[in-house]
This record gives structure tokens, sequence and C-alpha cells, in this order.
């Protein structure tokens, strides 16, 4: 049963990804709200944070902020880091968030996006690759995390639905009157 | 207790496990940003993006391809929040372009101005001289224009000035390089004309105003309001049939011999640029014996006095130069030159 839940969700990751990848070069040029184009490796990296978290988020975050990295012409390791930090806070929380809570999700999400869009424009002006702070702000970070949070729902709500269904991994389907498992008064 | 015990290991062992590859992963991240800054488009790094932009290239030709017809509409959102120096930069063109337009419909309409009058001189057979207008009246008391031609392009005193829509005066002065035109509006103009229709003759003179008056039309000949007045050719000093005016109000005072004619201008005196001085009329230009003797009849009637003055009289109603007109035997009142 775990072997099946883990390739199960190791399925869903990859598909997860690919998507994300080919979204994010094929397509996400293609969107702007002022100079704001949605960040799929942020959208990829908080969904798997969200649902998985742990280490896997951690690795997943630092695998699609490279990416993120390789294919824009900002500095490597930026967003790297960001997204691997995203990861690692993200993913304190309870695991399958996005089947349990989605409107908790996407309120963690949105406050991570903009942070992570915030810092990413921050370091690129401390790279010297910035625009003025009026209009990293303005004309970049408000309309990314825009972007970030309209392209996370679709994912949330398929994500969500799909896997409401499903035990997952450390968090089965609860019952009524039945409570998961908790690791309240064991530290 | 036992299995709780072993529950919070296994978690802190998995906490810690994941700070441990939280750190390393940020540490490799802040190198690759390091090196990454510090080399900017060369070294592994660069070499790295390079490999991976080719890869996905096929995947963002695609999306340009499918994504083409839509672009304009994602311009729209970028251009309401261009930033401040494309907003600049656009401007500065738009001013540009907006004088390179005006100098071009400039050009088009002094283009336009000037086939006018090359199709005037071609229609009448007129000879002459295009000039440009350089300056309007220098005082309050006459209405006048200064052209930049003068006796060195052979003007003289006298000669006729038209624009492309009729006659707009009379050369007054000249200079070697510049003249002066008396307007037909100007009050001590006179211009020998006749109603087109009924070859009613008169005496046009201006009023001061943008408006005309045509005198010493008898009152038993036929004019209308509308009808167009152009010149007789009287006088000899305006070819005959060149367009005056036209014909705005015709009234008739209790036991008056003539008519009271208002004319509107043909040219458009308050707004002229370009204009042609005609320097020489022929013979065949000037009204015929025959024409000067109708015009005579229409005198009959009238008393000598004012009879001479209609029959035949152009050029400026003060400035009598004595000359005598080549249309009517009993006139000889003022031609300039």
């Amino acid at each position: 049963m775990l072997v099946n839940d883990t390739n199960k969700r190791r399925k869903t990751v990859a598909v997860l990804a690919v998507i994300c990848a080919v979204l994010q070069v094929g397509v996400a040029p293609h969107l702007a709200i002022a100079n704001g184009h949605p960040n799929l490796a942020l959208v990829f990296a908080g969904l798997v944070a969200l649902q998985t978290g742990g280490t896997y988020g951690i690795v997943a975050g630092f695998c699609a902020g490279l990416f993120y990295d390789l294919v824009t012409t900002g500095p490597v390791g930026l967003m790297a880091g960001l997204l691997t930090a995203l990861g690692y806070v993200v993913g304190l929380g309870e695991r399958s968030r996005l089947t349990d809570d989605a409107a908790g999700s996407v309120r963690i999400f949105a406050a991570a996006a903009a942070a992570v869009e915030l810092l990413y424009q921050l370091g690129l002006i401390i790279a010297g690759q910035g625009a003025g702070i009026a209009d990293a702000l303005l004309t970049r970070w408000l309309p990314s995390t825009l972007w970030d949070v309209i392209v996370f729902l679709p994912f949330c709500w398929v994500l969500s639905h799909r896997q409401a269904g499903t035990p997952q991994l450390g968090n089965r389907r609860k019952g009524k009157g039945q409570k998961g498992l908790s690791t309240k008064g064991l530290h | 207790m036992a299995s709780h015990s072993s529950l919070s290991h296994g978690l802190r062992q998995s906490g810690s496990s994941r700070v441990r590859v939280f750190a390393v992963l940020m540490a490799v991240s802040l190198v690759l940003f390091t090196l990454s800054s510090a080399a900017g488009e060369t070294g592994p790094v660069a070499a790295v993006r390079g490999v991976v932009q080719t890869i996905v290239m096929p995947v963002r030709y695609l999306g340009s391809v499918v994504f083409a017809p839509f672009d304009g509409l994602g311009n729209v959102f970028t251009n309401l929040t261009a930033s401040q120096e494309t907003l600049s930069q656009l401007q500065e063109e738009n001013e540009r372009l907006k004088a390179q337009n005006a100098q071009l419909a400039e050009s088009a309409q002094a283009a336009q101005r000037l086939e006018g009058l090359l199709k005037l001189k071609s229609s009448y057979d007129l000879t002459g001289v295009g000039a440009r207008v350089v300056s309007g009246s220098v005082d309050s008391g006459t209405t006048t224009i200064a052209i930049d031609k003068g006796t060195t392009s052979g003007i003289a005193v006298g000669m006729p000035v038209t624009d492309s829509y009729g006659v707009i005066g009379q050369v007054s002065s000249v200079g070697p390089t510049s003249a002066v035109v008396r307007l037909v509006t100007d009050e001590r103009s006179g211009v020998s004309a006749m109603v087109q229709s009924s070859r009613a003759q008169g005496q046009l003179e201006g009023t001061g105003a943008d408006e005309l008056s045509l005198t010493l039309v008898r009152a038993d000949q036929i004019v209308a309001v509308g009808d167009l007045v152009v010149t007789s050719g009287l006088g000899g000093v305006y070819p005959k049939g060149l367009l005056l005016g036209t014909v705005t109000s015709v009234e008739r005072p209790s036991g008056a011999l003539y008519y009271d004619i208002t004319v509107k201008p043909a040219a458009a005196v308050g707004n002229l640029e370009e204009v042609f001085v005609i320097t020489a009329v022929s013979s065949d230009q000037s009204a015929s014996t025959a024409e000067a003797a109708e015009a005579d009849s229409q005198e009959e009637g009238a008393s000598p006095t004012s009879a001479g003055a209609a029959a035949g009289s152009d050029g400026t109603a003060s400035d009598d130069a004595g000359a005598t007109s080549a249309g009517s035997s009993t006139a000889a009142t003022g031609e300039e030159g």
C-alpha cells in the first residue's frame, strides 16, 4: 500500500513537473500583465510543498527553481534558493493540505508567492539586473504574484479533487469522528 | 510508551534530515548565484544555461507560434503600464511625427494652391510670375499684402494679381525684390466688373471690410443673388473674365438709377500665401470694341459723370493716373500704371 502511494505520488509529481515546465517555457512568456509573467516553477514548488512537503518539497523547490533560473535570464541560483526556502517553510505544515484545506492552501500559496516574487525582484536589483524599485514593485512584483495565484488555482482545484478520494501518504482520509495522526505532545 | 518514543525519534530524525537537505541546497543555490553573478555571460553556469536553452527551444518556438495571434492583446496590457522611459520616448517620437505630419500637410496644401494657380494660368492663358506672400498690411488704414517678387522679376505698378480662385488686387508699389499689392477689398480699389450672366457692367469697389460693393449697375439690368461677378476687361488692366466674387445682396433704393449690390470676394483675401502676378495682358484678353460699345450703351440714360465711371475704370479709385480707358470713349478714370 505504501509502495503504491509512493509510486502514485511520484507519478503525479512527474506529470505536474512536465506540465509546469512546458507551460513555463512555451506559454508563460506570452502571458503578461505589465511586465509580470506567471512563474510555473513557483506554482509547481508550492503544489508539491503543500501536498507532500518535507524533504520532497525542498528538493522539488530547488529543482524547479534551478530550471526556472536556467530557462530565464536572471542569475542562476536565485530562484533555486528562494524555492528551496519555500519548499522548506510551506512543507513544515501538515501533509495533503491541498486535499484537506484548499482555501487555506490558496492563502498560504498567495503569501508565499508574494514573498518569493518580492525577494526575487530584490535579488535582481542586488545582482544589477533589476529595474528601479518602483518599477520592480508595481510592474513586476504585483502582476507576477497575481499571475502566480491565478495559475495556481486550477492546479489546486484539480489536485484537491483528484486526490480527495485517494489515501495519502501519512494522512489517510479521515472518517466521521476519526482523527488523523498528530505529533502534538511528542516533542 | 516505547512506540511513542520510537515515533518521536523518527520524526526528529526526519526533521533533522530535512534541515540538512535544506541547508545543503541553499548553500548550492548561493554558490550558483555567486558564480553566475561573478562570471556573467561566461563560465560553466552560462554554458549549462546555453544547453538548457537549446533543449527547450522547440517548446518555446511552439509557444510563439500558438500565441502569435494573441500577442497584440498582451501588448495592450503592457502598454497600459509602460515604463516612464518608454512613455517619454514614445511622446518624443509622437511630437516628432506630428511636426513631420504638419510639414507634409503644409507642403501638400502649398502644392494644391500652386496647382490651382497653374490651372488658372493655363485656363486664361495668362502671362506672369508666381510670388509668395510675405506679410499683410503694415498699417490699419490699408488692406494690402507684400509679396517676395519685384522689378527684377518683371513686376510693375498696376499689374493685376490673382490667387487660384480669382482676382485679389493690383500692385500698388514695387521694389527690386518685393512689391505691395492693394487688395480688392481696400477702400481705394476699383475694378471694372460685370455680372457674368446678364453682362451688366459696373464698378467693383472695396469697402475696407471682407465684402465688395458693385456700383454703377443700372437698375434696368438683371442682377440676382448668387450671380458671379467677373472682370469686364474694360480699362485693359485686368484680363476679362477673371472671377471677382459672388453677389450676396441686391437692393434698389426707391427712385435710384443704380442698384446697391454687395459682392463676396472669390479669393480668400484674408488668407493668402501664394499669388500670381499677371505681367502682360494681350489685346484679346481685354474687352473688345463691341463690348466697350455695349458697356457704353448700358450707360445711356444715366448721368454723364457716372456713366463714365461705370464704363471703364480699373485701379485705384482715388489714385487716378490719367490713363485712358481702353474700352470707353467717355471715361478717363484711374488705372494705376
